[in-house]
């Protein structure tokens, strides 16, 4: 075993959590019963690290087979680093009928033509989800495990998801998947977070929108405690009113959990009380950064009550809308390059 | 008589034979009067009802537009007014009959489609439901802009359906019911091809599903043959995302003769016509598979 499989080891021990160790060992079912056994999981994860480096000593396992352990833990919890999105454009005739096994053959031949060293694992998950682990080298050096870049795809759909990747690796990348998936091109889809479900199921609309039909799903009310009657009826219809059009712009139910969206804004200042700043030549540059733990469903209880307006500015039921949560904000005449034409007025 | 025999027998006689012929008309005469009285009362009666129906036609039309309008307090106004009216509950319910058959026929021009108006009207919500073998799946929603032009503007169509591109390849500026039911024949073909890989995990526990994608259009089974145990692998490629039955379906063996044998050739035909877990469960009757 060498070294680089040791520090691999290692540093996958110091990150799995010692009770998730136990099923993700019987998932990689490279041990026998018997050595399964004989690891004893009440112990430090320093006496565990030692015993399994015993084992894999034993048995000659290189970084190829512990990189796999780390694939399987990685794949259980995808929700770590920062995940971004991007999306294939201009799909080629024959995209809809790519399949794993030809998927696999054309991305890894197609990578390696482009970069020497690269150590590739790609595994198909449960949810018909292509996972990719790439370990990166250059010309001279060999493969660096410790860094993987980890890609997911869904085979048919448009919506790449990466997370670890330099900007060095990118364009190689890129050209990887254009072609494996038979597309003319990639670009960044603004949508980016630390939850890799989330931005799963907001590109891949696996979240509850609500609809305004006939036969409205009974939105859940909260319990609000007023004790006059009289107000509670008067305010009930705006407060379910403002309630649906909180759920229609951004969903009901469990939110995809965003940390962030970003707003930058080139746009010109415009104050008649400040001359200096709204007579300058070049464009006024700011950006408004929102945070929290659960952005979309911080947004959906402004504007349900009441603190944001109702209906919903396009800016915020954008981020849902159109699944991405940063954006560049321009002033509708000049600017070309803008991405999201705003008037801002004041 | 004296008048009479003064001037003679002949013109009394023709006398008498105008009073005669007088008297005989003159019942004529009144039967007519009879007759067109009759007919004037008639026409008064029918006039009458035209009348009222006319009164009928416009308070069902007062009520329907009330209706159409939904606006609720006016209604209210409406029922306090014509409470000393002894009809005014068939003459809702006949604008409520109305109102409803409209409502239907609107339904059967739009395809059955529910669509209902969002936005004051600047917009509609159109769903499409989707059902396999008489179980209702997932119902998919478009939210679509009228004007300037008809854009869709939120949607939960799974990124797998070229929603965009049907919607050009369709005319949905001209032709939004076509456009329409090519998206529902789209979801419906995938909502069934997705059941169909479910109910056969679930019935099929011998058969192993090497390969599947997210829009279901690629699956790869692993078949055992019952004595020899020979593995095959059978590919079931499903090319027209419009249906659930596969386009292609291909075995591959070690037994280089096995799919060109009769059965198998059977057994291929049966998978290309039947649903892939009825098809199985045919297969392992006839002794086919495990």
């Amino acid at each position: 075993m060498d070294d680089s499989a040791k520090r691999l080891l290692q540093r996958f021990m110091r990150r799995i959590p010692t009770q998730m160790l136990k099923t993700t060992l019987e998932k990689w079912s490279r041990l026998t019963v018997a050595q399964q056994k004989s690891l004893d999981f009440t112990q430090s994860k320093w006496a565990l690290t030692e015993a399994l480096l015993d084992i894999c000593e034993e048995n000659k396992w290189t970084t190829k087979h512990i990189s796999e352990l780390e694939m399987i833990y990685v794949i259980d919890n995808p929700n770590q680093g920062m995940w971004h999105a991007f999306q294939l454009m201009d799909p080629e005739d024959d995209a809809h009928s790519v399949e794993l096994t030809q998927f696999k053959e054309q991305f890894k031949s197609h990578l390696s033509e482009l970069i020497r060293h690269v150590s590739v694992k790609i595994k198909k998950h449960t949810d018909e989800a292509v996972w990719i682990r790439i370990a990166w080298g250059d010309s001279y050096s060999r493969p660096n495990h410790l860094k993987p870049t980890y890609v997911v795809h869904y085979l048919q759909t448009p919506y790449v998801f990466v997370t670890s990747l330099t900007s060095k690796q990118k364009p190689l990348l890129s050209q990887a998947l254009v072609l494996s998936t038979r597309h003319h091109a990639i670009k960044d889809a603004n949508l980016s977070g630390k939850k890799f479900t989330a931005i799963r199921d907001l590109l891949m609309r696996q979240y509850q929108q609500a609809f305004p039909t006939k036969y409205p799903s009974p939105l859940k009310e909260k319990n609000q405690t007023v004790s006059n009657p009289l107000i509670e009826r008067e305010q009930a219809g705006p407060a379910a009113n403002r309630l649906q059009m909180a759920c229609e712009a951004f969903g009901d139910g469990m939110l995809p959990q965003l940390q962030s969206a970003v707003y930058k804004l080139e746009t010109k200042f415009r104050d008649q009380t400040n001359k200096t700043m709204t007579e300058r030549e070049e464009s006024f540059r700011c950006v408004v950064k929102f945070a929290s733990t659960n952005l979309l469903e911080s947004l959906r209880d402004c504007a349900s009550s009441g603190i944001a307006s109702t209906p919903v500015t396009p800016l915020l039921s954008s981020i849902p809308l159109k699944g991405r949560n940063y954006f560049v904000i321009t002033d509708n005449s000049p600017g070309p390059s803008s991405q999201m034409h705003q008037k801002t007025d004041g | 008589m004296e008048g009479a025999s003064t001037r003679g027998v002949l013109s009394h006689l023709s006398l008498l034979e105008v009073q005669a012929r007088s008297r005989k008309t003159q019942p004529q005469q009144r039967s007519r009067v009879k007759e067109l009285k009759a007919e004037a009362e008639a026409l008064m009666i029918q006039r009458d009802k035209l009348k009222a129906e006319i009164q009928t036609h416009e308070r069902l039309q007062k009520l329907r537009m009330s209706m159409d309008k939904q606006c609720p307090r006016e209604q209210e106004e409406e029922e306090e007014m014509d409470e000393d009216s002894e009809d005014s509950q068939l003459l809702r319910l006949m604008a409520r009959h109305t109102h409803l058959k409209d409502l239907l026929h609107a339904h059967h021009l739009i395809g059955g489609y529910d669509i209902i108006k969002t936005h004051q009207g600047k917009g509609v919500c159109v769903s499409v439901a989707t059902s396999y073998e008489g179980v209702c799946l997932d119902t998919y929603n478009l939210e679509i802009d009228l004007k300037p032009k008809l854009r869709i503007s939120r949607h939960n169509v799974p990124p797998f359906i070229p929603l965009n591109s049907l919607a050009e390849q369709s005319n949905m500026q001209t032709n939004i019911r076509a456009f329409l039911d090519t998206l529902s024949r789209h979801l419906n073909a995938f909502a069934g091809r997705k059941q169909q890989l479910k109910l056969l995990k679930e019935q099929h526990k011998s058969v192993e599903v090497m390969e599947s994608n997210v829009l279901c259009s690629i699956l790869v089974l692993m078949l055992t043959v019952p004595r020899e145990k020979t593995a095959v692998l059978c590919t079931l490629d499903y090319t027209d995302h419009t249906r659930c039955l596969p386009t292609r379906v291909h075995f591959d063996c070690e037994d280089k003769e096995l799919p060109d044998s009769p059965e198998w050739k059977k057994n291929c035909h049966l998978l290309m016509e039947t649903p892939v877990h009825t098809a199985l469960l045919t297969m392992k009757k006839m002794g086919n598979i495990v």
